[in-house]
């Protein structure tokens, strides 16, 4: 029976039977990973606390035939994020996080960066300032990562680099990006978005520091909350659970 | 319908499916079991299911079960508790488990569930307007968190003590940390993380 240990994100976890639970983590080097951990939720069991939701915990996995559910027989937990359990609206935003990673992943698809971006995030969700768009940055790398990233610079449809109008782009929530005004036509669920918004996603996106900028005012981040939030319904199939919860 | 399915059996294996940890195989185990038993064991379990959702109701105050035609519970009723005390609980079952230390002597509330937008509970599933309308009756002293020691139930008591924040009434929480009878050895460390942080006077 061959076991795997791996660092993970614990993002869902469901009560089975007395004192069982069956538990999803996004994990460094395996992606997505589901397993039942037999009476981790009576009091001396070895596991407890390490499979808390929103912790870090180095999981040990048996994997079973392949039709069973694998086996969790370690957790122990190696970090925990504070100010999830001090601030409210920390605790929407990282529950948005486990959503995101437990939705919009396959399971044993792992993208070592994404989980990196994850524990990141959740560490500097304590800091008000700078909090919806350490959210913002994350959806974007999520995004990134699952190749569903859509595209900033050019026409998503046919490719011409695409000019404003005015100061309005088109933005094709199911192409996948801005587009240029005669691929506009015909596309279905298209936004308009300014050149500011558009802006300000092309800075959340981007490495450095230029997101950090004071310029993106809270006026621009919530329209780009608002159009990441489509992005995202699209791919999910649904609105997320938790998106009525985050601030702009 | 299928070929030499029955109906009704099919309706009883599909309700005990839809309980908490009971999987198809199980519900259909179930159902056979009480296909087999005599009429008066089986009469027995489908008269007590539906008398304790005829009788038995939400306390009026505190939203702990309650019997018959009392608007309140047993608890609430007791005069010998102290109401200026409120122990918060996610359900009554963590009611039932305080109750069994038989330590405290003030009153609950229960929240009916916990703060798990994940599973689709917000906060408007919970109870917790009735318990700012107890705090804001001025009657007050004391709040105590007693929800669950994990994440959803830290954030439970975070929400709570945001809404109940303005009322300046002193709100504390049950103590973690350390099981006892347990050995410093083989604690966490996030047990001894809490034990640090929730140290008392000698
Ligand atoms: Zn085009
Ligand atoms: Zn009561």
């Amino acid at each position: 029976m061959p076991s795997v240990r791996t660092l993970g994100l614990v993002v869902r976890t469901v009560d089975v039977f007395e004192t069982s639970l069956i538990m999803t983590a996004f994990t460094r080097d395996l992606g997505k990973v589901s397993g039942l951990a037999k009476g981790a939720r009576r009091l001396k069991s070895p596991m407890q606390g390490g499979l808390d939701l929103l912790g870090v915990s180095d999981i040990v996995l048996l994997h079973k035939a392949s039709d069973a559910l694998d086996l969790v027989t370690e957790a122990v937990p190696v970090e925990r994020f504070a100010s999830l359990r001090r601030d409210l609206a920390a605790l929407y935003a990282g529950y948005y996080i486990a959503e995101l990673l437990s939705d919009l992943t396959d399971f044993h698809d792992p993208h070592p960066r994404l989980f990196d971006a994850a524990t990141v995030t959740l560490r500097h969700l304590g800091e008000p300032l700078l909090r919806s768009r350490r959210v913002l940055r994350f959806e974007l790398a999520c995004l990134r990562e699952l190749g569903l990233m859509p595209v900033l610079d050019a026409c998503a449809h046919c490719g011409v680099e695409v000019e404003a109008e005015g100061d309005s782009f088109a933005f094709g929530l199911a192409t996948g990006g801005v587009l240029c005004p005669s691929c506009r036509t015909g596309q279905p669920h298209v936004a308009t978005l300014s050149g500011r918004t558009l802006g300000a996603i092309r800075a959340l996106a981007s490495p450095g520091n230029a997101w950090r900028d004071p310029e993106l005012g809270p006026g621009s981040l919530g329209a780009v909350r608002a159009t990441l939030g489509a992005v995202i319904s699209h791919h999910l199939g649904r609105r997320p659970r938790l998106l009525p919860f985050l601030g702009a | 319908m299928a070929s030499g399915r029955l109906e009704a059996l099919d309706r009883l294996i599909e309700a005990f499916g839809r309980l908490p940890g009971v999987g198809a195989k199980s519900a259909e185990r179930l159902a056979h079991h009480v296909l087999k038993s005599p009429p008066e064991e089986a009469l027995a379990l489908a008269e007590a299911i539906r008398q304790i959702k005829e009788r038995v109701h939400h306390c009026r105050t505190c939203y702990h079960l309650t019997e018959s035609s009392e608007e309140l519970c047993l608890i609430c009723r007791d005069s010998s508790r102290d109401p200026g005390v409120i122990c918060v609980v996610e359900g009554s079952r963590d009611l039932l488990a305080l109750e069994r230390a038989g330590t405290y002597r003030g009153v609950y509330h229960v929240l009916l569930g916990r703060l798990a937008p994940l599973q689709g509970t917000g906060p408007d599933s919970l109870t917790i307007d009735g318990l700012e309308e107890r705090v804001a009756s001025g009657k007050v002293r004391e709040v105590i968190m007693a929800t669950n020691p994990n994440l959803e139930g830290d954030g439970t008591a975070l929400l709570v003590a945001n809404r109940l924040a303005d009322s300046g009434v002193p709100i504390t929480r049950l103590a973690r940390g350390l099981a006892s009878g347990s050995v410093l050895e083989f604690a966490n460390k996030e047990m001894l993380a809490d034990a640090f942080s929730g140290r008392q006077c000698f």
